[in-house]
């Protein structure tokens, strides 16, 4: 969604009333990914050493992002496959649509990803009478269900075997029992005839290799290889910044991916797509096309603090550490990417006046920084968001008031005149009979009360610069 | 022709089309092998990790051991790669004789979807996660890893390599390549694990003995 038309994300509102059984189970799941990636990274002896050559990377390829497109693009179509640019969400579900009304398709399979959730692409094909259905088992559980995901890695964490098999036996009319295995055995029933059926397959993608135009995925259920094995179309939503120069580098992000992300030391089926086909019995699409997202992150490009938010690879790490994630699950973030990466992506894509209050859902406690795999530096980009915030940016007006930001500039000018600093010192001190209580100035007059009644001042009266000449004085006096 | 994505890129980043692209930054030396009967065991040891079944064999006891998968498994139909080394090793032959229907591995996707069974080779193994490294080729169809519900692997010690530069160095030309990881695994159900969700619920890999060289190691 654009920058002026996303609804505004009340953090603050959801968060205050968040259903107990949402950190109960968030944290279930997240516990479980800080043990296994814990135990992958201690295995690893070079991690430390993997994490700033994938940061270099990263780093290198953001700042040269338009040689490797271009590479990308050339050698997409020299492999037979088709390349699109979307300029913006509405851009990317034209296209879609467009390929699917060529091709004539009624049903369309998906595979888990952040690109299409970010342009809402279900809707777009839903409103244009196409049947579009996540695959993912958790995503297949919460389009049932009608809600968003709360984990991005396990995005139904937050229902229970009882919820889901009332969702299975109300949706699919069946009786299902309330066992996992057999839950997810229904589900592979019921998706199984749905690839063989379906007319396109719609993916997003992990990474794109420039060197050979190569499209990667990375998945455990074995559905992102249905997607794009069974129906005669694929087509691959993929933001510009997934681009990787070439196999080389690559190499590097699947080691610190599946690490990072759940502890595992690869994920179960990593594809690697070059183009559609080559002959007809091997199985795999007849056509491809790679629809290359935009929507906001070119200008993104332009803020060489926030820029580094591109770095990301979407293992989630961030959000598996974050006491303030751990609490309030996904939805509170109210985008399809949540957690700290969340809150410095949005602000910077949807605008920070949608987005505003994300930048302050963080106690900037750093240990997302600790954990990303390609050291974003997080809290450093959340601070930066935070000031654009306030004083406002070229999308949005400044959300601090006329009063206090007067009252911060005026503040701000004090501390730098050595003058004016001087004298207030000395004037002060005048005030401090009037308020004085047991030594402590804990009753000023509103609006000051709001801070003291809470946080009461000792009195003025510190003679800083007296103590110091003093103080100076002495140790040069001093024997050595 | 202009593309105002790239444009936009250029003017955030402040470059031209002619702007020079520095070298990207060195990545770490490969992994070294170890001695050819460590990275077997390694390799076995990690499929076995993943809920696979991993284990060595020779080519005298693959009857005995299909029968056994055969009826563990309740096999009725299977698929099999049409590579010399599967059709040497006789597969199809002891598959019929055990009473399996065999379905072309080129069949349609409902056909394919019917079989109980699939059984490829493997272009390259990965010691130190247990992968196993598939190419895409008429003879050997992606499908057949995928559709049914159990997927074997027979292997040989000369597919193993030492890490993935060596495999992206032989195929990153391919059109298709898949790196098999274990059993399709979820978990997104109450964090249970549960396997074999869209893809084979049982992963067998046999390491196919016999037939060792020893230089197997050094192919680059």
């Amino acid at each position: 969604m654009s920058q002026d038309t996303h609804p505004y994300i009340g953090f603050e509102e959801y968060s205050g009333h968040v259903p107990p059984s949402i950190p109960l189970a968030v944290q279930q799941a997240t516990s479980r990914f800080v043990g296994g990636r814990a135990a992958r990274v201690a295995e690893l002896p070079q991690w430390e050493q993997l994490r700033q050559i994938g940061s270099d990377i990263r780093q290198h390829t953001i700042e040269n992002m338009d040689v490797y497109l271009t590479r990308l693009e050339e050698r997409v179509e020299a492999a037979g496959g088709n390349v699109h640019w979307a300029e913006t969400a509405e851009d990317a579900r034209r296209i879609v649509l467009q390929i699917a009304k060529e091709n004539n398709v009624k049903n369309v399979v998906k595979s888990k990803s952040m690109a299409t959730e970010e342009i809402e692409l279900n809707h777009a094909l839903e409103a244009a009478g196409i049947e579009s259905l996540e695959t993912d088992l958790g995503e297949y559980i919460i389009q049932l269900a009608g809600t968003g995901p709360s984990h991005i890695i396990v995005p139904a964490v937050h229902l229970n075997k009882e919820e889901i098999a009332e969702l299975f036996s109300e949706k699919l009319n069946i009786n299902a029992p309330t066992d996992p295995i057999e839950l997810a055995r229904i589900a592979r029933e019921v998706l199984r005839e749905k690839f063989l059926d379906a007319g396109m397959g719609i993916s997003g993608g992990n990474f794109l290799i420039a060197e050979t135009g190569t499209l990667v995925m990375v998945t455990n259920e074995g559905n992102g290889r249905m997607c794009t094995t069974m129906p005669d179309l694929h087509v691959a939503v993929v933001g510009i910044d997934k681009v990787v120069p070439d196999w080389e580098s690559l190499t590097v992000f699947l080691k610190l991916l599946a690490r990072s992300a759940t502890g595992q030391k690869l994920s179960t089926y990593t594809q690697f797509i070059t183009g559609p086909r080559r002959a007809e019995g091997e199985f795999g699409p007849k056509e491809f096309h790679l629809i290359l997202l935009d929507n906001g992150r070119s200008k993104i490009l332009k803020d060489p603090v926030g820029r580094d938010v591109l770095k990301c690879i979407r293992c989630g790490a961030c959000a598996n550490v974050c006491p303030v994630y751990k609490n309030v699950g996904g939805f509170a973030y109210g985008s399809f990417i949540s957690g700290p990466i969340g809150a410095i992506l949005s602000p910077q894509m949807l605008g920070t006046q949608a987005a505003r209050e994300l930048p302050y859902a963080s106690t900037l406690c750093g240990a997302c920084a600790d954990v990303c795999p390609v050291k974003i530096p997080i809290p450093t980009i959340l601070r930066h968001l935070r000031r654009r915030v306030a004083e406002g940016d070229a999308f949005a007006i400044p959300t601090i008031s006329t009063p206090i930001r007067a009252t911060a500039n005026l503040a701000s000018l004090a501390l730098a005149q050595n003058w004016i600093y001087r004298l207030g010192a000395r004037l002060l001190p005048i005030i401090n009979p009037f308020f004085r209580k047991n030594n402590w100035l804990s009753d000023m007059p509103y609006p000051l009360s709001r801070w003291t009644k809470v946080r009461p001042l000792p009195p003025f009266g510190a003679r800083f610069r007296k103590w110091w000449n003093v103080r100076s004085t002495k140790e040069t006096e001093s024997p050595r | 022709m202009t593309n105002p994505v790239l444009e936009n890129i250029r003017r955030s980043l402040g470059r031209t089309v002619q702007t020079p692209v520095n070298l990207r930054p060195d990545i770490y030396e490969p992994r070294v092998p170890e001695s050819v009967d460590s990275e077997i065991a390694h390799f076995l040891d990690e499929v076995k990790k993943l809920s696979g079944v991993g284990q060595e064999l020779s080519p005298s006891d693959i009857d005995s051991s299909l029968k056994t998968l055969v009826a563990e498994q309740n096999i009725r139909k299977a698929t099999v790669c049409e590579t010399p080394h599967l059709r040497q090793l006789g597969i199809t032959e002891i598959l019929n004789s055990l009473g399996v229907e065999l379905v072309s591995p080129n069949a349609n996707k409902h056909e394919m979807a019917q079989c109980d069974l699939g059984i490829t080779e493997a272009d390259y193994l990965l010691p130190e996660t247990g992968t196993l490294v598939l190419r895409s080729s008429t003879e050997k169809p992606r499908g057949v890893s995928l559709l049914p519900r159990v997927h074997l692997a027979i292997v040989r010690p000369e597919m193993l390599r030492a890490d993935m530069h060596q495999v992206f160095a032989e195929s990153k030309n391919d059109n298709y390549l898949v790196f098999i990881t274990g059993p399709s695994r979820t978990a997104d159900i109450e964090l249970t694990v549960t396997l074999g969700v869209h893809g084979p619920k049982n992963l067998y890999v046999w390491m196919m003995m016999g037939r060792r060289t020893n230089d197997a190691m050094n192919v680059k």
